[in-house]
């Protein structure tokens, strides 16, 4: 039972950190099936803790209340998922996911800091240029990998942007020397390492082509751009799930 | 009675003043009645003379203004109980009545917002009409009470368009660094005399590749406007091979000054260069390398030869035999030399006779036969002459491997080396022009090439890029350190046909000559006491110059004059800011001084170079990263094959 408890407890702070999570993406962090799933839900929605609705395609989205955020200790405002964000809200999940999944992510004991940390670290004094990655990954110095101490930069690209935005952010991702919130002068220090080691570009076919040309014209910064196909699921179904399958 | 009245010569002065008051109650009666129409066109002539506008452009903004004209002609022809032409054309009356009815019944916006579609416009034209009649009346000399008036007027008119073009370059995003169309812009515009006056100056592509000059002393902002140029044309050059209209660019710098700025300018123009969209810069021969013995055989016993300085008179026996032996050492039967030690075991005593024993003609054999004494000292000459040069010409690279390359020659300290640079360098450039497949659309930019001149005139480097079709770009910081000779000067100012760019300089006439003359009023008047100018003068047409050189002689940091077909066009120019180097790099004599490959970064030109090992990636020292590919592939697979 504690153990069950523990599980929901992550899972409301993953469905916080993520803005919004589907329910079948949800049972593969409760660990649960449509059936288990479903309760969580409605336990949540009875606490008040989370709310629920079918927003787009695919199963229903669940979202954290003011209450479920103060739970959970999240410093978020309580907003459901924008509609405009679904698509991309899914496939950061869906990158979270396959990352956390592999023992390697276990092993080293790494964490992923969300795009809803990074943007509440920056207080609202996001800069007019300033790009938020989808997520970072910190490996732990002590954990045991060869790339142990570093942080990644994860982008999710579904869609592809013109060539020069996305070598501008590649750039800034690969020169930050910041952390996100820190005082402007602190964003680029020539001296200091940089915060990213690594932007780890996870793509849709039709993003992938952009992506390629942008590492290939970034010159030595190249080498520190990995990219990765998105994993199966982590797009939007074209059409509505039907409520048999996900309540 | 009353024409008698008149005639009486006490009686003129009187007659003329009612007709003046006349004339002023009838015009002031004007102003009035059509009031809105006259604070519009008084503002226009304010905000003109205020900001230094030509009345070009106060008549383009009454233009833009026709799209509401038009709006409101129909809004009224509709809301009109009989629609049609007649209703049409009393509708600025009709706007004009109602104006006075509304505000007398103080109805104070619904007034203005009847008669603006009217006034607006009117009031533009007419502010255009009066402000054209006054910069006209006061360049021609008929206007102003003073003598001075012009030279006030005009010193006044400077200081509005420069601080206008100040506020332009400062705003953000007002000046790109490009504009449809292929232009290449280079800041804010201050004034024109004999071209279109736009907000901001920009040129064509094509002005571009063609041949350039750029004259300012030191601190007056070239490298800046150069650095501009370099960065716009890589941008458009791109963007034009990306559509399929050109082929890539290929930016080569040659700076004849050399020294720690060389090198300092040599980072900014790689940073600008990477933000111009530039996939690698490569610095020579700090961190990249050409291969000389990339030449083709004939043309490397040209270089070879014109690399030694030879004497005069007898002394070109000397000069004859040592091009002898070098063709026959280059063009030996087993092919031509890869590298300096190969040459020089080539110039040893003995090697010839072998290589030629078995397939040299019977004149090959004589020509060895006469000239193998001199064999030591050619090679001793080659011996000093590659240890000068350095290893910057020993790589296996090629002008290819970058998209742009800074080659840094010490002018200032070794004239001689950097001479032999030059020389090496234009000659490499040449032949990558002509033979090789990879067809670039290539920009040399020569910063006070004079220095190094002395072997490669000036006017012959740009015949050979005409011929070429590679565009050339020659700065100097005067009209003397364009070349050694006036003759030699001329003919590079003459064949700029891309523009010449002026910055401040002592002595800008020959240059601002270039520009020619104007046919321009010149209007004489009688000065009285107190230096009261009557009506009374004439006038006649005079030619006066294009560009004033004195205004050259004033310029201020990062002005420019750009002279181009018979027109000038003053510049503010607009600083290129790049990013600040992600890391910075530490500088190392080894990767300074390895041969090899022509970039020593990993197959990449750009970036800092390769530094050894510490525990954090990116830390300055140790970018080597570990493999992570184990765990993205059991995450996401292994990467796509594009």
């Amino acid at each position: 039972m504690a153990r069950a408890d523990g599980t929901a407890a992550a899972a409301l702070i993953f469905t916080g950190e993520m803005y919004g999570v589907q329910l079948d993406q949800l049972a593969v962090v409760l660990g649960a099936g449509s059936r288990g799933v479903g309760a969580a839900v409605a336990r949540w929605r009875a606490a008040g803790t989370a709310e629920a609705a079918v927003l787009g395609p695919g199963p229903r989205w669940v979202w954290l209340t003011r209450a479920g955020l103060a739970s959970s200790g999240l410093p978020y405002r309580a907003t459901p998922p924008g509609l405009a964000r679904l698509a991309h809200l899914r496939a950061a999940t869906a990158v979270r996911l396959a990352l956390a999944a592999t023992p390697q992510y276990v092993h080293a004991g790494a964490y992923w800091r969300s795009e809803r940390r990074l943007r509440a670290s920056l207080g609202g004094r996001l800069g007019l240029r300033e790009h938020v990655p989808d997520g970072e990954v910190h490996w732990p110095d002590m954990g045991g990998v060869p790339w142990a101490g570093e942080c990644w930069a994860i982008e999710a690209e579904l869609t592809p942007k013109t060539l020069a935005r996305t070598v501008a952010i590649m750039h800034e991702l690969l020169t930050r020397t910041g952390d996100y919130g820190c005082a402007a002068r602190d964003v680029r220090v020539a001296a200091r390492p940089p915060r990213h080691a690594r932007a780890i570009y996870v793509c849709s076919a039709a993003a992938r082509p952009v992506v390629t040309r942008a590492r290939d014209a970034i010159g030595p910064l190249a080498t520190r751009v990995e990219i990765r196909s998105l994993p199966d699921g982590a797009l939007l179904p074209d059409r509505p799930a039907t409520t048999a399958a996900w309540p | 009675m009353i024409r008698r009245w008149s005639g009486l010569p006490a009686a003129q002065p009187l007659h003329r003043l009612l007709l003046w008051a006349a004339a002023g109650l009838v015009g002031g009666a004007f102003v009035v009645a059509a009031a809105p129409v006259s604070l519009v066109a008084a503002g226009a002539y304010a905000a003109a003379w205020q900001r230094g506008w030509p009345p070009r452009r106060l008549l383009s903004a009454a233009a833009w203004c026709i799209p509401m004209v038009l709006a409101w002609l129909i809004g009224t022809a509709r809301s009109a109980p009989v629609s049609g032409p007649a209703s049409l054309a009393a509708a600025p009356w009709t706007a004009w009545i109602a104006f006075w009815h509304l505000l007398l019944a103080g109805s104070v916006p619904r007034a203005l917002a009847t008669i603006a579609p009217v006034a607006i416009p009117l009031g533009l034209l007419a502010g255009a009409a009066a402000w054209s009649y006054r910069i006209g009346s006061i360049s021609s000399g008929a206007g102003g009470r003073s003598p001075a008036s012009a030279v006030t007027f005009d010193q006044r008119q400077w200081r509005h368009q420069v601080r206008a073009a100040r506020a332009r370059i400062a705003a953000p995003g007002s000046v790109p660094l490009t504009m449809p169309g292929d232009l290449l812009v280079a800041g804010a515009t201050i004034r024109t005399v004999g071209h279109v006056a736009g907000a901001v100056a920009a040129i064509g592509y094509q002005r571009i590749r063609s041949h350039q000059v750029i004259v300012g002393t030191t601190g007056t902002g070239k490298t800046t406007l150069l650095l501009r140029l370099w960065a716009a044309f890589m941008a458009t050059a791109l963007r034009r091979h990306a559509a399929g209209l050109g082929d890539p660019p290929l930016l080569v710098v040659l700076d004849c000054k050399g020294g720690a700025g060389a090198r300092r300018t040599a980072e900014r123009v790689r940073r600008v260069m990477r933000e111009s969209g530039a996939r690698s810069t490569a610095i020579w021969p700090d961190e990249a390398s050409l291969s000389l013995w990339s030449l083709p055989p004939r043309q490397l016993t040209t270089t070879l030869v014109d690399l030694i300085e030879h004497g005069s008179g007898s002394a070109a026996y000397y000069a004859d035999v040592m091009e002898a032996l070098v063709a026959l050492a280059v063009e030996a039967p087993c092919g031509p030399p890869s590298s300096t030690s190969d040459l020089l075991t080539r110039l040893e005593p003995g090697w010839l006779s072998l290589a030629y024993a078995a397939a040299g003609s019977p004149a090959d054999h004589a020509l060895i036969a006469a000239t193998s004494r001199h064999l030591t000292d050619v090679a001793l000459r080659f011996r000093t002459l590659f240890r000068r040069l350095g290893d910057g010409l020993e790589g296996r690279g090629g002008f290819a491997d970058a998209d742009a390359w800074y080659c840094i020659l010490e002018g200032t300290d070794e004239i001689s080396v950097a001479e032999g640079q030059a020389r090496a360098l234009v000659d490499l450039l040449a032949s990558f022009a002509v033979r090789s497949t990879d067809r670039r659309e290539i920009l040399l930019a020569v910063d006070e090439f004079s220095a190094v001149s002395r072997r490669l005139p000036i006017w012959q480097l740009y015949e050979r890029a005409r011929s070429l079709g590679l565009a050339v770009q020659v700065s100097a910081q005067s009209w003397q350190g364009l070349a050694a000779h006036e003759d030699d000067r001329y003919r590079i100012a003459a064949a700029a046909e891309g523009g010449i760019w002026l910055l401040r300089t002592p002595h800008p006439e020959p240059l601002a000559a270039m520009a020619g003359t104007r046919r321009a009023l010149d209007t004489s008047r009688r000065i009285g006491r107190f230096m009261i100018r009557f009506r009374q003068g004439s006038s006649r047409l005079t030619d006066v110059p294009i560009v004033d050189p004195a205004l050259v002689r004033g310029l201020d940091v990062g002005q420019a004059a750009y002279i181009y077909r018979g027109g000038v066009t003053y510049v503010q120019v607009k600083r290129v800011v790049a990013a600040p180097p992600a890391v910075a790099r530490v500088p190392s004599p080894a990767d300074a001084r390895t041969t090899g490959p022509a970039v020593r970064q990993g197959g990449r030109p750009d970036g800092p170079a390769p530094q050894p090992t510490s525990a954090r990636p990116g830390a300055p020292g140790a970018p080597v990263l570990a493999d992570a590919s184990s765990v993205l592939d059991a995450a996401f697979g292994p990467e796509p094959v594009p």
